[in-house]
């Protein structure tokens, strides 16, 4: 699969919205990952160049902060939990499952950029143990079938451009 | 409150308020161990091992703690040392178990801390975090397996020598320092200065190429001997031979834990096959080596048979910037009082000696400027330099100002330099424009009334004449001249405006072919502005070579004696017959351009050549090889095998200044003495022995056996010396003029500002419709001798490449990597081609040094002398693709 065409157009708009602010930073690495989706590698030197910082500085920054990604996310980032309530009501077997369904390791982002897979320690939602996160909604109490068609419903059609809620 | 009462271990201390805990122990010597903490770098507590105890058992990190009033702790107790012991455990568990191989050797400081608190075994389960090696350069190796996240390497990269090309990648048990996109280093921003090296505390960064591992013999202080800066060293010493270079420790050097990758990496020359160790005689049309009586004879009795014959003026002496000032002295002084010729000049005039000399002969004495007075600048000018290869170290203290210091840098060059990123302004002028843009901003200056009246008022004169032609000054014809936009011109009088100047003045000024009236403009500006006489304002020049100040002050030149006095001076001359019992030539004598030709019309039999090598850094080496070839007799002395040794009759083997005593004058006018820390390569000797010896044979009266007999003579004559020595190894020139400006206090004279001259125009050269730039690169100093001998340096992958800008590259379908000759109407060279963005169209950029020079081959070398001052810096060229 092709990498994502970039649109440098863009980049320069969010720059210029923030070029002046001081802390300016964070907002628009924030502002750039909420546009292209992730925080394509080749924007730390602009960036950098705009921010009078070091383009090392700003890769720091963006490494520390699980927020940001420099690699392309797909469109559905998943999120499975990792956390001790969820454990204990077996989400490794549910992440097993998950990996198998979308073969995808952890940290991984399917080819045609519709999943990424991710764990996170705890989601803040024991009581619904074991439980997964999709993009901002929240679903619990998962079993394989229920994972199943979770999956399905964020799955693109085949064919055809439409989304699907 | 300025003061702060506090008890450390039971001892009551006073201490100024805003510092540390640890810094008011330190003041009082009271040691507190430290990984992560360095006095020139900003503390960011990361180590923890700094750890004292309050009176309420809380523990704090001292590097990070204020000083508050009453407060007490304790920075040894049980706990603390618990604490210590327990972080060090950690820390070795952490570390990978390579010690006996390590070349930080017992330098480590991990491992000298972890014996003081007696951690033998650490008792935890191993974990090692193994990161891979880098090792793919030539300078630095970097196992970052043996880090301990102490962040001294970034701070030091970010905050002292201001690259950036390092910060922490990733978070927790996965961080490391990295490059942007974790690239090896070569293929980052980082300049190879080794600085983050010698600031590790453990041998995750160490130095590559070494030929012994581990600690040193001994350690022991120098001078770095490139460039004019003059960084402070420590040479590690193993078996007579130079193993390793840092930085020196001392808080208040010049350099602060900085070097450059020439000071860091290249004086591995030293131990070149190149070296010459036997003086050598031409026998038979061969070179052969000889004893130093018979070298010493055949100078002896050739240099009189000369002079005999042809009269003084036959016989000229070339010595160098390189050589230190007692040697300077000692040559000349040969020339003047024994050969009784003034033809003495030394590689300085290539690097625009005689532009400092207009400056020096307007102000009557040019003023003493430390670095660390860039601090108190108000707005900084940087016209034509590029410190961050040239002198890089100048080049740190000018990102510090300006990052850390906030101060305004206002950078006018054709180039975009690295400089740039740090600057307010960057004002992209065309090239030889320079005199035009400084009358532009004067008169803009003028016109807002934004300049310092009553200076001018009480310290100048003609200031009437020169305020009328600014107000007549056409600034669209600036603007048009210079391609500055009137935009650019307007915001770079806002940063100016009502402030006193540095001046910042680097090769494309020094090298320029009207430089001597881009000085006069830049004097009438600081004259206007009152930039001149206080510290925080003045003038700093880029002095390319270690000693450029040095050999002019000793008299190495043709029209001045010792002590920067003027030749053409009757009273001055009159002081030095006397001293001398001599008559001394109230000619001045030939500069090094026109004993070449000289030398070609036959006027010129013998020539002395010490430390410098003509057929390298002069243009049109064919036309000086048959210069030289005219000569009955040349004596090159030097320590590299160089094309213009392979010319010599007589080749005596010197000292590179490691191993020899000596003494420099460094660009802020600093005289700083160093001592041999090695022992010469097999027969040569320091250089100042050997012209002691020779001068003595020839019939000097004084006798030097101790190079502190040379100085002492500097001393008593040449009053800009008097001080010399009187502060140990540092001490400063002494300036005087006669200026009011100086000193306001007392009478004196008023600066004159001088009058404005029309340039000719640049015109467009059809045939050769290119105007290249010719400069230096970090990696090589000068015409690239010496660094040409460094094997490190000879390893990094470079090819100076020339650069083109963008459109150029476009119109002559050029790529990266592209092969191109390059011709002037004088010569030509071919190299690989590089596309760089932010270069102007027309303009094209070769860096000096590579190819034994070849760059130079460009340049004529009559018209150099042209105006006095030489134009060698930018010519018109034409490109081809080969
Ligand atoms: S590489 Fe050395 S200086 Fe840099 S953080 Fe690691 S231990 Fe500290
Ligand atoms: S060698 Fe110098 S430029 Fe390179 S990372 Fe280290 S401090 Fe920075
Ligand atoms: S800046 Fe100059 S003096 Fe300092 S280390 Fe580099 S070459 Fe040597
Ligand atoms: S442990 Fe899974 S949501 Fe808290
Ligand atoms: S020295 Fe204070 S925390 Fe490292």
């Amino acid at each position: 699969m092709t990498q994502k065409e970039i649109d440098w157009g863009r980049l320069d708009e969010i720059i210029k919205r923030h070029r002046d602010e001081n802390w300016a930073l964070i907002p628009l690495l924030q502002d750039i990952q909420e546009e292209f989706g992730y925080l394509p590698p080749e924007f730390i030197e602009p960036v950098a160049e705009a921010l009078k910082l070091f383009p090392s500085e700003v890769q720091g920054v963006i490494t520390f902060y699980a927020g940001f990604s420099l690699e392309p996310k797909g469109r559905n980032v998943i999120k499975s939990c990792r956390g001790t309530a969820c454990h204990v009501k077996g989400s490794r077997s549910i992440l097993r499952f998950i990996k198998k369904e979308l073969n995808l390791e952890e940290g991984e982002t399917s080819p045609d950029y519709q999943f990424t897979l991710e764990t996170v320690a705890c989601l803040g939602a024991c009581f619904l143990a074991p439980a997964m996160m999709v993009n901002r909604t929240y679903f619990g109490k998962l079993s394989p079938p229920k994972v199943k068609s979770i999956l399905a419903q964020y799955s693109r059609p085949k064919t055809g451009e439409s989304e699907i809620k | 409150m300025d003061e702060i009462n506090l008890t450390i271990n039971g001892k009551k201390i006073v201490c100024r308020a805003g510092t540390t805990v640890f810094n008011a122990a330190k003041e009082n010597d009271i040691r507190i161990p430290s990984l992560c903490h360095h006095p020139h770098l900003e503390p960011i507590g990361a180590c923890r091992l700094c750890l004292v105890e309050d009176e309420n058992g809380r523990i704090l990190a001292s590097c990070v703690t204020p000083v508050s009033e009453n407060l007490s702790v304790q920075t040894d107790s049980p706990n603390v040392r618990a604490h210590r012991k327990n972080i060090i455990r950690l820390l070795m568990a952490n570390h990978p178990e390579s010690c006996i191989v390590c070349n930080k050797g017992n330098r480590c400081e991990l491992r000298k801390i972890a014996s003081q608190l007696g951690v033998g075994t650490y008792d935890l389960y191993p974990m090692p975090h193994y990161t891979g090696f880098e090792e793919a350069n030539p300078f630095i190796i970097r196992d970052l397996s043996k880090c301990i996240l102490c962040g001294k390497c970034i701070r030091a990269d970010h905050e002292l020598v201001g690259v950036g090309a390092i910060d922490y990648n990733q978070r927790g048990f996965r961080s490391r320092p990295a490059t942007v996109h974790d690239r090896p280093l070569e293929q980052s921003s980082c300049t190879f200065c080794g600085s983050c090296i010698s600031i590790c505390p453990t041998g995750a960064l160490a130095v590559k190429n070494v030929s012994f591992a581990g600690s040193p013999q001994k350690e022991m202080a120098s001078i770095c001997g490139f460039c004019g800066v003059g960084c402070s060293l420590v040479m590690g010493i193993q078996d007579n031979r130079i193993v390793d270079v840092n930085p020196s420790p001392v808080e208040n050097s010049i350099n602060q834990s900085t070097l450059c990758v020439r000071g860091h990496f290249a004086h591995d020359f030293l131990s070149s096959s190149q070296r010459l160790t036997t003086p050598l005689l031409r026998k038979n049309g061969e070179l052969s080596p000889a004893t130093w009586e018979e070298a010493f004879a055949v100078v002896t009795d050739k240099l009189f048979s000369i002079k005999k014959k042809n009269g003084p003026q036959s016989i000229a002496f070339f010595g160098s910037s390189k050589c230190s000032l007692e040697e300077n002295y000692l040559f000349q002084k040969i020339a003047r009082v024994i050969l009784q010729t003034n033809h003495i000049d030394n590689g300085g005039f290539l690097t625009g000696r005689s532009v400092l000399n207009r400056f020096q002969s307007r102000l009557g004495g040019m003023s003493i400027g430390p670095l660390k007075d860039l601090e108190k600048a108000e707005v900084v000018l940087v016209l034509g330099a590029d410190p961050t290869h040239s002198l890089p170290v100048l080049g740190y203290h000018l990102k510090r100002v300006s990052k850390i210091k906030g101060v305004p840098i206002i950078v006018a060059d054709p180039r975009r330099t690295d400089l740039i990123p740090f600057a307010s302004l960057w004002m992209p002028l065309a090239t030889q424009t320079d005199y035009y843009l400084i009358n532009g901003l004067a008169a803009l200056l003028y016109h807002r009334k934004a300049y310092d009246a009553q200076f001018v008022k009480r310290f100048t004169q003609g200031s009437d004449e020169y305020f009328k032609e600014l107000s007549a000054m056409n600034l669209d014809q600036i603007s048009r001249v210079t391609e500055i936009e009137p935009e650019g011109l307007e915001k770079a009088a806002d940063l100016l405006a009502g402030k006193k100047i540095v001046f910042v003045v680097g090769h494309g000024i020094l090298q320029q072919r009207n430089g001597l009236e881009v000085i006069d403009a830049l004097l009438n500006l600081a004259l206007m502005t009152g930039s001149l006489g206080q510290r925080g304002t003045g003038f700093y020049f880029l002095t390319m070579e270690n000693n450029a100040l040095g050999a002019w002050d000793m008299g190495a030149v043709p029209d001045f004696l010792p002590g920067r006095q003027s030749l053409v001076d009757n009273e001055i001359r009159k002081y030095w017959d006397r001293a001398w019992k001599i008559k001394i030539s109230p000619d001045p004598g030939l500069n090094i351009i026109k004993m070449i030709e000289a030398a070609e019309e036959g006027n010129l039999k013998a020539m002395y050549i010490m430390g410098e090598n003509p057929l390298r850094s002069l243009p049109q080496p064919g036309q000086i090889r048959k210069a030289f070839d005219n000569l009955e007799f040349l004596v090159v002395q030097d320590i590299l095998d160089s094309e213009t040794v392979r010319m010599a009759d007589v080749v005596l083997p010197g000292a590179a200044f490691s191993e020899k005593a000596g003494s420099f004058t460094n660009l802020e006018g600093r005289i700083q003495s160093f001592d041999p820390v090695v022992s010469p390569p097999g027969q040569a000797k320091p250089d100042w022995e050997i012209l002691s010896f020779l001068g003595n044979q020839m019939g000097l009266p004084a006798q030097y056996r101790t190079i502190e007999k040379i100085r002492d003579e500097i001393r008593e004559l040449a009053p800009l010396y008097s001080q010399w020595g009187k502060n140990g190894n540092s001490s400063w020139i002494k300036e005087k003029s006669d200026l009011a400006l100086f000193h306001p206090d007392e009478s004196g004279e008023s600066a004159l500002f001088s009058p404005l001259v029309p340039l000719k125009e640049n015109i467009r050269d059809e045939d050769f419709p290119f105007k290249a730039i010719l400069g230096s690169w970090r990696y090589h100093l000068g015409s690239g001798t010496r660094t040409g001998s460094s094997n490190r340096i000879n390893q990094m992958p470079l090819s100076g490449e020339i650069e083109v800008s963008i459109k150029d590259g476009e119109r002559l379908h050029l790529l990266d990597g592209d092969k191109i000759r390059l011709s002037s109407s004088y010569g030509s060279i071919e190299r690989k081609v590089k596309v760089v963005r932010n270069q102007k169209p027309g303009l094209i950029f070769v860096p000096r040094a590579f190819y034994e020079n070849d760059a130079r081959n460009l340049l004529p070398l009559t018209t150099l002398e042209a105006p006095n001052s030489p134009g060698f810096k930018e010519i018109n060229v034409k490109i081809e693709k080969t």
